[in-house]
C-alpha cells in the first residue's frame, strides 16, 4: 500500500516541483509494462518489403499459397539452386526464396533460415560482378531481418551488418537502397543491434548518400533508417553518434516530402525523448523553430511526430521550454487541442501540462495566448486520456501559478471542470484533482477567501462528489478527501514537554536545566 | 504440533467450546486456540477438520477459525517473525483452491476469502501456479465449482478496480490477462449458450446467471486500468453478448420479491456499469457500439417496473444515460425532438413519481424521508438519477427540455385539479420536476443560488405553492405540504422578500401539522429564512416585522417538540434558537415560562444524550436566553443559575461527557455577566476543575480555560486569599497546555489572565519556573503558533511589571537571554502576530522596552534599539487584517462536530474580546512618540542620532508621522 500522496511519483517528475530544485518536468513516463494494443501513430520498427518488380510474372500458386507442404517442396528446390555453383540458378534460388518471403500472408522465414540459406545469402551479398544476385539476397535477407528479434538475429550472426554497410556504397542505387532498408529493419530491433551498427560505422555511410540528387523514394527509406539509428532508450545512442546524424535530420526537415518529414520528426521525437542533456543537444541545432511550423501541418503523420517532439522539449528546463515559447509553440498548440483526433488532444495536452509546470512567467504566457479556454474545453469534452492529461496541466498550473493567476483559472471555468471528474474512474486522476483543489484553498486562504471558495465548491456540485470520495475503496483517495473535509468543510482545531500530575492536581515543576537556551 | 487424531480430537473440542453462549466457558477456548496457533501444523489441522469432521457446525467453524487466522498471520511484516512455517503455507496453497472448490458453499465462501488473502501476498511471484488451477476448471463443467473460481478470481482482481496504476499492477494483471482473458471469454460464450438450452429449467438458469454477473464484475476488473488489448480484439464477441443480455426478458428469472434484486437486475445493472465504463474510458473504441446501448437501456428504463428491486438498475441505467447526454459527440442521439420527448416521458417523469415506498417511509421512517429529501443522502435513488439526467440534458437541450417539461407539469397539474383526493402525487411530481429542472446550483447555506431562467420560479410559487400552504387543514395532503415548504425552503434566494413574508405565518401554522416531515419542513424553512441576509448585513426578515407572529412562533414551535416522534427534533430546536437570536429583547417577556420548559428538557436529554444536533442547540438556546435577558438586566442572571444550577451539578456529578464541555460554556457566561465578587457556589467548583481527568478530554480544554479565565477575571483576589493553596495546581494546568502544540494557545490564555488579575505577591515566586517552561518549549518545539502567543505574553508581563522586570527576570535564567531573544525571536517574528487587541499589547510593551529599559541604551543590547524599533514600526504599518467575524447570529452551526472528537463550541456563549490594556492607551503609535520624546529628553541627543545612523527612510518617514500627530520632537 502506498503511504505517501501516490500523486508525488508523478508530481516529482515535474520540474520545480517538490522543494528539491532539480527536479524535473514529467518525461514520457517508462511505461514498461502496457496492457493496451501498441499505439497506432507510431512508425514501424521493421519493415518487409513486400512489393513486386515489373519484371515479375504474376506471382504464381507456388510462392502464394497456404499448403504448408508446396513451400517446404518450394524451399527444397531453393536450397538446390542456391547451394550450387550455378550463378544462373543461384540468381533464381535467390529471387525464389525473396518471392517467398515478399508474399502476404505467413512467409516462412523461420523455414527459410532453418533450411540454412543464411550464409550464402550473405555471402552473395559481396558478389560485386552479379547485381542482381545481390539484389535478390540483399532483399531476401531484409525480409528475414523484418521478422521477429530471433530471425534479426539470425541475419546478423551470419555477418550481414558489415555486408550490408560495405552494399550502401554500391554504385546501383536499387541496390544500395535495399541495404538502406535492411540496415534500417535491424537497427530498429533494439539498442543492441542500433549500437552494433553505429560502432561499425553506419552514419557516414548512410549521409554520404544524401546528396541533392538522391530520389525521394531512396531518402523515405534511408529517413526511416536514420530514425531507427535515433530509436529506443535503456540505453540511449551514443551522443556522439546523435551529433552526427543532427544535421543531416536538420536538412531532411526542410524538404516537402510527408513521408520523409515524418520520420524526420519521429527520430527527432526519439532524440529528445530523454534527459535535459540529450533535449539541448537536439534544441541547441536551432530546429526548434521548424518543429513548431511542422505542428501546424495538415498531414497527421507529420503533426503526429512534431507533437511529440515539442511535447518533449517542453518536459525539459525552463530554458528549454523557453525556446519552444519563443518559436511560437503556444500559438501552434490551441489549434491542435481542438483538433479532430483525441490522439493530438492528448499530447497537445500533455504538453500543456508541461508549460504549466514551469515558474508563473511561463503559466503567465500561457494565459496570455489563450490557452485556458482550449485546456477547460478539454476538460470538459476531451476522452479520457486527454482529460487526465489536461488534469495534470490545471495541477500544475495550481501548484506553481500566482494567486492572480489560480483567480483566472477559476473564473474561466477550470474549477467547476475539474470537480465534475471526481467521478471518473481513475483513482490517480482523482487524487490529482483532490491535489488542484487544495492549490486553490491555499490560494484562497492568502486572499482570506477560504468561505467563498468552499461555498462555490459545494454550489458546483464538488462537496457532494468530495464527501462521496469518502467511501472510494482506495486507501489514499479516501483519506485525501477526508482531509479535504476536515481541512476545508468542517470547522475545527499532540505534547512536547512532560507534565506530571496527581488525582487533584497537575504539579508545577521545572527540569533542572542543563543545556543552555538557544534559540 | 503433529497431525495426528489426538491433536484433531483437542481441537474440536475447543472449537465447540468457542461456540458456547457462556462467556466463563468461550473465552479460555479462544485463548486456548490463540495460544497454539503459533505451532507448525496448526494451519494443517484446521484444514483436516473443515475437510473431514463429522459434524457441520465444527466444519464450519474451522474454516471461519481458519480464515481469520490466515488474515492475522499470512502477511510477512518486515523485521517481525515469519508467523506461519514455510511447509504449512507451501501446504496450504497446494490444497486450499481443491479443498474450496470441493466444498458446501458456507465453507467454499470462507476458503474463497482465504484464498484472496493469501492471493493478495504471494500471487503472482509466490503462487504463480493458481491462475493456471483455477482456469482448468472452467471445463469442469461444473458450476457449483466454476462460480467459485469465479468468485474467487473476483475477489483477486477487484483490487485493479481502485488500485494506482503502477509497473507492478500492470505486469500482474499482464499475467492474468495472458492465463484468463481467453478461458474467461470461452466460459462467456458457452454459459450463454447453455442459458438457451436450459432456458425452461430455473434452477439451472439460476446457477448460470450468477456465473454471468459473477462474469461480468470480472469484465470490469479487468478492463478498468486501461483497455487491455486482448479486449479490444474480442469486443465484438463482448459487447454484442453485453448487449443481447441487456435486452433479454425469462419470465422465470422475474421475482415476486419486490425490495430485493433479482439475478437478472443483478446482471443488467453490471452491464450497465461496464458500458459506462468503456463509455467514460475507451470512447474511441466503444464508440460503434454506443448508439445500440443507449437504445438498449433506455428501453430498458422504459420497460422497468417502478418496484424498489429495479432501482440500482434504475439508476444505473439512468446514470448511464445521464453521463453520454452530455458528451458533445453524442448530443446527436438526443436531440431528435421525438427523442427528447419520449426520454422525459417514459424515462424522467416516471421516475420522478412518489411511490408507495416513499410514502410508508414518509409516514413511518420520517427520518430517513428528510436524510434523503433534505439532506441529499439520495445518490442512488431513482429521483436523484432523473435529476442528474434533466441536468445532463439541460446542457445542451435546455429550451426543448423546458419546453417539454412545462407541458407534462401543466397536465399533472391539470390532473391533480380534476381529483385532488386521487391525483395528490400528480401534484408531486410536478413540483419536483419544477424544482429538478429549475435548479442548477445549491448550497445548503443559500438553497438555490442559480435557477434556470425559463422557469418562472414566482408565478409557480403563487399559483401553486402559496394555495396549498393557505389550505385550512394543515393536515391534509402532508405529501404536498411537505413540498410547498421545502420549496418555500430552497427557492428562497430567488423569491421576492414580500411572498417570503407572506410564507412566514403559514409555515408557523405548519408547525402544528401532525405529520413529522411536514411540522419538521416548516421548521428548517423558518430557520432558513431568519438567516437570510438583507441589506446592511442585517437579517432579511427584521424582527419588527416578526412582531405579529412572535407569540405565535415561539408558542407553536415548543409545543412542536411535544408533538409524537419530535421530542429530540434537531430542526426545531435549530429554529428556536434562530427565533432567539432574531427576535431579540421581543423574547424577553417569554423567557421566565421558556426557561422552565428548555432546564426541562436538558434534564431529560442528559439521561441520555442521543441528539448530538438537538442538544447543541438546546445550550445556544439557553446562551441565547442568558443573554439577552441579563442584556436588558444583569440582575436576572442569578435567576438563571436557580434555575440551571441544579440540572448542571447533576451533568457533572454524573460525569455526562457530552455535555460536560456546555456546561463549562454556559457558567462561564453567568460568571462574566456578575458584577460584584465571585459568588460562593462558584468557589466551592475551583479545586475540582483543576482536576487532570477532566484536562484529559481534548473537548474540555478550551471551556475549561475560559472558565478559569472568567475565575480570574472575578475571583483573582478570593482565589489569592482563599485558595493559595490551589496556585501551583492552577500552574500546573497552564504547564499541562504549553506542553502541547494543540493547546499551547490556550495555557497563553490562561497565563495572561494570571498576569493580568493575580495579585503580584501571590505570584512573584512562580515567576522564573514559568519562563524557563516557555524557554524549554521554545527550545525543543518552536511553532509559529507557539511564537506569536510567546510575543504577546511577554510583552504583556513587560506592560504589567516594567521592561526592566522583563529584562531582569530574561537575564537571571541565563547571561544575555534578553537580547536572544529580541533579536532571534521579537524582530523577526513580531510582525506575524496577528489580532487588534495583541498587536497592542505587543506594540506598547515593545516601546516600553525601548523607551524604558536602561539596558537597551548602556549595554550590547543597544545594537538591537534600532531594529527593535523598526520592527515596530514594521507591526504599525502592515496591511490590518480588516475582515470583520462574521455575526454570530449567520454562523451556520450545522457542521457542528460529534462531541467526543473535537470542542462544540456554543456560538452564543461568544466571550467579548478583552484588551488589558484598555483604555489606558488609546493610539501606541502616539504613546511610542511620546515615549521616545521622554526617552531623548533624558539623555539629548542619543535618539536622534541612532534613528539618523540605521533606522531606513521608510520607517523615518512613518516615525515622524507620529511625532507630529503626538506634538513632540525629539532633542
Amino acid at each position: 500500500m502506498p503511504t505517501k500522496n501516490a500523486t508525488d511519483d508523478r508530481l516529482n517528475k515535474f520540474k520545480n516541483k517538490g522543494k528539491e530544485p532539480s527536479k524535473l518536468r514529467e518525461r514520457r513516463i517508462a511505461e514498461c509494462v502496457e496492457l493496451r494494443k501498441a499505439a497506432k501513430n507510431e512508425n514501424f520498427l521493421k519493415r518487409r518489403n513486400i512489393s513486386t518488380l515489373p519484371e515479375d510474372e504474376v506471382l504464381s500458386p507456388h510462392f502464394n499459397t497456404d499448403d504448408y507442404k508446396v513451400t517446404l517442396t518450394t524451399i527444397k528446390e531453393i536450397v538446390g539452386h542456391v547451394n550450387g555453383d550455378c550463378k544462373e540458378r543461384q540468381t533464381r534460388g535467390c529471387q525464389a526464396a525473396r518471392k517467398l518471403l515478399s508474399r502476404e500472408c505467413k512467409p516462412p522465414l523461420k523455414e527459410i533460415v532453418e533450411a540454412g540459406l543464411l550464409s550464402r545469402f550473405v555471402e552473395f551479398l559481396g558478389r560485386d560482378d552479379d547485381p542482381s544476385l545481390q539484389f535478390e539476397a540483399a532483399w531476401a535477407l531484409t525480409n528475414i531481418a523484418s521478422g521477429t528479434s530471433w530471425h534479426t538475429q539470425q541475419v546478423v550472426e551470419h555477418g550481414a551488418v558489415p555486408a550490408f554497410i560495405a552494399l550502401l556504397a554500391s554504385p546501383m542505387l536499387h541496390i544500395s537502397e535495399q541495404a538502406v532498408w535492411a540496415l534500417g529493419n535491424i537497427a530498429g530491433d533494439g539498442p543492441a543491434y542500433r549500437d552494433t551498427l553505429i560502432e561499425c560505422n553506419v552514419i557516414p555511410a548512410l549521409l554520404s548518400r544524401i546528396t541533392p540528387d538522391t530520389p525521394v523514394g531512396y531518402l523515405r527509406n534511408l529517413t526511416w533508417t536514420l530514425s531507427n539509428l535515433c530509436r529506443n532508450k535503456n540505453p540511449f545512442p551514443p551522443l556522439s553518434a546523435v551529433q552526427q546524424v543532427l544535421p543531416s535530420l536538420l536538412q531532411l526537415l526542410h524538404l516537402s516530402d510527408q513521408d520523409i518529414l515524418s520520420d524526420a520528426c519521429w527520430a527527432v521525437s526519439y532524440l529528445t525523448d530523454g534527459s535535459n542533456d540529450r533535449i539541448d543537444v537536439v534544441v541547441k541545432t536551432g530546429i526548434v523553430p521548424r518543429l513548431v511550423s511542422l505542428m501546424g501541418f495538415e498531414e497527421l503523420t507529420v503533426v503526429t511526430p512534431a507533437l511529440r517532439s515539442i511535447g518533449n522539449i517542453v518536459s525539459g528546463s525552463d530554458v528549454q521550454t523557453q525556446v519552444a515559447i519563443d518559436a511560437g509553440v503556444l500559438s501552434a498548440l490551441p489549434r491542435l487541442m481542438r483538433h479532430n483526433k483525441a490522439s493530438v488532444q492528448k499530447e497537445a495536452a500533455w504538453a500543456v501540462s508541461n508549460i504549466a509546470a514551469g515558474p508563473a512567467q511561463q503559466i503567465q504566457q500561457l494565459l496570455t495566448c489563450g490557452l485556458l479556454p482550449p485546456l477547460i474545453d478539454l476538460l470538459r469534452n476531451g476522452d479520457f486520456k486527454t482529460q487526465r492529461e489536461a488534469v495534470w496541466a490545471i495541477t500544475n498550473f495550481t501548484n506553481g501559478g500566482t494567486v492572480e493567476q489560480v483567480i483566472q483559472l477559476v473564473q474561466s471555468g477550470g474549477l467547476e471542470a475539474i470537480l465534475n471528474l471526481l467521478t471518473v474512474k481513475d483513482s490517480k486522476t482523482i487524487l490529482v484533482i483532490m491535489d488542484a483543489i487544495n492549490n486553490l484553498f491555499m490560494a484562497a486562504e492568502k486572499l482570506g477567501e477560504t468561505d467563498k471558495l468552499c461555498l462555490l465548491v459545494e454550489e458546483l456540485g464538488g462537496l457532494d462528489k468530495i464527501e462521496m470520495l469518502q467511501n472510494h475503496e482506495n486507501d489514499t483517495v479516501y483519506r485525501t478527501a477526508q482531509g479535504l473535509i476536515e481541512k476545508f468543510f468542517t470547522d475545527e482545531e499532540a505534547e512536547c514537554l512532560q507534565t506530571e500530575a496527581t488525582d487533584t492536581s497537575f504539579i508545577f515543576k521545572t527540569q533542572d536545566v542543563q543545556k543552555t537556551f538557544q534559540f | 504440533m503433529e497431525l495426528n487424531d489426538g491433536n484433531l480430537q483437542t481441537l474440536t473440542e475447543f472449537m465447540r467450546k468457542t461456540l458456547d453462549p457462556d462467556p466463563s466457558v468461550r473465552r479460555p477456548a479462544e485463548k486456548f486456540l490463540e495460544s497454539v496457533e503459533g505451532n507448525h501444523n496448526y494451519p494443517i489441522l484446521l484444514l483436516t477438520l473443515l475437510e473431514k469432521s463429522q459434524d457441520n457446525v465444527i466444519r464450519v467453524c474451522a474454516a471461519v477459525t481458519f480464515k481469520n487466522y490466515i488474515k492475522r498471520n499470512w502477511r510477512i511484516i518486515e523485521d517481525e517473525p515469519n508467523k506461519i512455517s514455510d511447509p504449512d503455507r507451501t501446504t496450504i496453497k497446494a490444497n486450499i483452491v481443491n479443498l474450496m472448490l470441493s466444498s458446501p458453499e458456507q465453507i467454499q465462501k470462507q476458503l474463497s476469502d482465504a484464498i484472496s488473502i493469501i492471493g493478495r501476498e504471494d500471487f503472482p511471484m509466490k503462487w504463480p501456479d493458481l491462475l493456471t488451477e483455477m482456469v482448468t476448471r472452467f471445463q469442469s463443467g461444473d458450476f457449483h465449482i466454476i462460480n467459485g473460481v469465479l468468485r474467487t478470481a473476483h475477489s483477486l482482481f477487484k483490487r485493479y478496480r481502485h488500485e494506482f496504476k503502477s509497473n507492478e499492477l500492470w505486469l500482474e494483471i499482464k499475467l492474468v490477462l495472458d492465463t484468463f482473458a481467453n478461458p474467461l471469454t470461452e466460459l462467456f460464450k458457452a454459459t450463454i449458450e447453455l442459458c438457451q438450452t436450459h432456458a425452461m429449467d430455473i434452477n439451472a438458469l439460476k446457477i448460470l446467471f450468477s456465473s454471468l454477473t459473477l462474469i461480468s464484475k470480472l469484465f470490469y476488473s479487468l478492463n478498468f486500468q486501461d483497455l487491455p488489448e486482448f479486449f479490444e480484439d474480442n469486443m465484438e464477441t463482448w459487447m454484442s453478448n453485453f448487449h443481447n443480455l441487456l435486452t433479454l426478458d425469462n419470465k422465470l428469472l422475474q421475482t415476486d420479491d419486490e425490495e430485493e434484486a433479482g439475478l437478472l437486475e443483478l446482471l443488467k445493472s453490471q452491464i450497465c456499469d461496464n458500458a459506462a465504463l468503456y463509455a467514460q474510458k475507451y470512447d474511441e473504441e466503444f464508440q460503434p457500439y454506443l448508439p445500440r446501448f443507449v437504445t438498449a437501456i433506455w428501453n430498458l428504463l422504459v420497460s422497468t417496473g417502478q418496484e424498489v428491486k429495479y432501482d440500482l438498475l434504475v439508476s444505473n441505467a439512468i446514470q448511464f444515460l445521464a453521463s453520454v447526454c452530455e458528451r458533445p459527440h453524442y448530443k446527436h442521439l438526443f436531440e431528435d425532438q421525438n427523442t427528447l420527448t419520449s426520454i422525459c416521458e417514459k424515462v424522467i417523469v416516471p421516475n420522478m413519481e412518489f411511490r408507495s415506498a416513499d410514502e410508508e417511509a414518509f409516514e413511518d421512517n420520517s427520518e430517513e424521508y428528510i436524510r434523503r429529501d433534505l439532506e441529499g443522502s439520495d445518490i442512488d435513488t431513482r429521483r436523484r438519477a432523473a435529476c442528474d439526467l434533466v441536468r445532463g440534458l439541460c446542457k445542451f437541450f435546455e429550451g426543448p427540455v423546458t419546453a417539454i417539461f412545462s407541458g407534462y407539469v401543466n397536465s399533472m397539474l391539470g390532473e391533480y385539479a380534476k381529483n385532488p383526493g386521487v391525483n395528490w402525487k400528480h401534484k408531486d411530481a410536478a413540483i419536483y420536476l419544477v424544482t429538478s429542472l429549475a435548479s442548477k446550483a445549491q448550497t445548503a447555506k443559500h438553497g438555490i443560488t442559480q435557477a434556470n431562467e425559463l422557469v418562472n420560479l414566482t408565478e409557480f410559487f403563487v399559483n401553486h405553492i402559496l394555495t396549498d400552504l393557505k389550505s385550512q387543514n394543515v393536515n391534509e395532503f402532508p405529501v404536498l405540504k411537505a413540498d410547498a415548504i421545502k420549496y418555500v425552503m430552497i427557492f428562497r434566494s430567488q423569491l421576492p422578500k414580500e411572498q417570503l413574508l407572506q410564507a412566514v405565518p403559514l409555515l408557523v401554522a405548519h408547525l402544528q401539522a401532525e405529520s413529522t416531515v411536514e411540522h419538521t419542513y416548516a421548521a428548517h424553512a423558518l430557520e432558513r429564512l431568519f438567516t437570510m441576509r438583507g441589506p446592511n448585513n442585517s437579517t432579511l426578515i427584521t424582527p419588527t416585522e416578526m412582531a405579529p407572529f412572535t407569540e405565535q412562533l415561539l408558542n407553536n414551535l415548543f409545543k412542536a417538540l411535544a408533538l409524537p416522534g419530535s421530542s429530540e427534533n434537531e430542526y426545531i430546536m435549530k429554529a428556536i434558537m434562530r427565533s432567539f437570536s432574531l427576535l431579540q429583547e421581543a423574547i424577553v417577556p417569554y423567557i421566565p415560562t421558556l426557561i422552565g420548559q428548555l432546564t426541562h428538557k436538558l434534564l431529560l436529554v442528559s439521561k441520555n444524550p442521543s441528539k448530538p444536533h438537538f442538544n447543541h442547540y438546546l445550550f445556544e438556546s439557553l446562551c441565547l436566553s442568558i443573554r439577552i435577558t441579563c442584556k436588558a438586566n444583569p440582575t436576572t442572571v442569578g435567576s438563571f443559575e436557580e434555575a440551571l444550577f441544579p440540572v448542571f451539578t447533576e451533568i457533572l456529578q454524573n460525569d455526562v461527557q457530552e455535555f460536560v464541555p456546555y456546561v463549562f460554556q454556559v457558567m462561564s457566561l453567568l460568571l462574566e455577566i456578575h458584577t460584584s465578587s465571585i459568588p460562593n457556589s462558584y468557589m466551592a467548583l475551583f479545586p475540582h476543575l483543576l482536576q487532570p481527568v477532566l484536562w484529559e478530554r481534548t473537548g474540555n480544554i478550551p471551556p475549561l480555560v475560559r472558565l478559569l479565565q472568567a475565575y480570574l477575571e472575578k475571583g483573582a483576589a478570593t482565589i489569592a486569599s482563599s485558595a493559595a493553596d490551589k496556585i501551583p495546581g492552577l500552574l500546573g494546568v497552564f504547564q499541562k497546555l504549553i506542553a502541547s502544540k494543540a493547546n499551547d494557545h490556550q495555557g497563553f490564555y490562561l497565563m495572561n489572565s494570571i498576569i493580568e488579575h493575580m495579585p503580584t505577591e501571590s505570584i512573584v515566586q512562580y515567576r522564573k519556573q514559568i519562563f524557563i517552561l516557555l524557554f524549554q518549549r521554545l527550545q525543543s518545539s518552536k511553532t509559529t503558533k507557539f511564537i506569536k502567543s510567546f510575543m504577546v505574553f511577554i510583552n504583556l508581563y513587560g506592560v504589567k511589571y516594567g521592561a526592566i522586570a522583563l529584562q531582569e527576570i530574561f537575564d537571571s535564567i541565563q547571561p544575555k537571554m534578553f537580547g536572544m531573544v529580541l533579536e532571534k525571536i521579537v524582530i523577526p517574528e513580531v510582525q506575524k502576530v496577528s489580532g487588534p487587541v495583541e498587536k497592542k499589547i505587543c506594540a506598547v510593551g515593545i516601546t516600553k522596552i525601548l523607551t524604558e529599559c536602561p539596558a537597551m541604551m548602556d549595554t550590547e543590547y543597544t545594537k538591537l534599539w534600532t531594529p527593535l524599533l523598526q520592527a515596530l514600526i514594521g507591526l504599525f504599518e502592515l496591511p490590518e487584517d480588516d475582515s470583520i467575524p462574521d455575526d454570530e447570529h449567520f454562523i451556520d452551526i450545522e457542521d457542528t462536530p460529534g462531541y467526543q472528537t473535537a470542542f462544540s463550541q456554543l456560538a452564543f456563549a461568544g466571550k467579548k474580546e478583552h484588551d488589558p490594556i484598555g483604555d489606558a492607551v488609546s493610539n501606541p503609535k502616539i504613546l511610542l512618540a511620546q515615549s521616545l520624546h521622554k526617552l531623548s529628553t533624558a539623555c539629548p541627543g542619543r535618539v536622534p542620532s541612532m534613528l539618523s545612523t540605521s533606522l531606513n527612510a521608510e520607517a523615518l518617514q512613518y516615525l515622524q508621522g507620529y511625532l507630529q500627530a503626538a506634538s513632540v520632537q525629539l532633542v
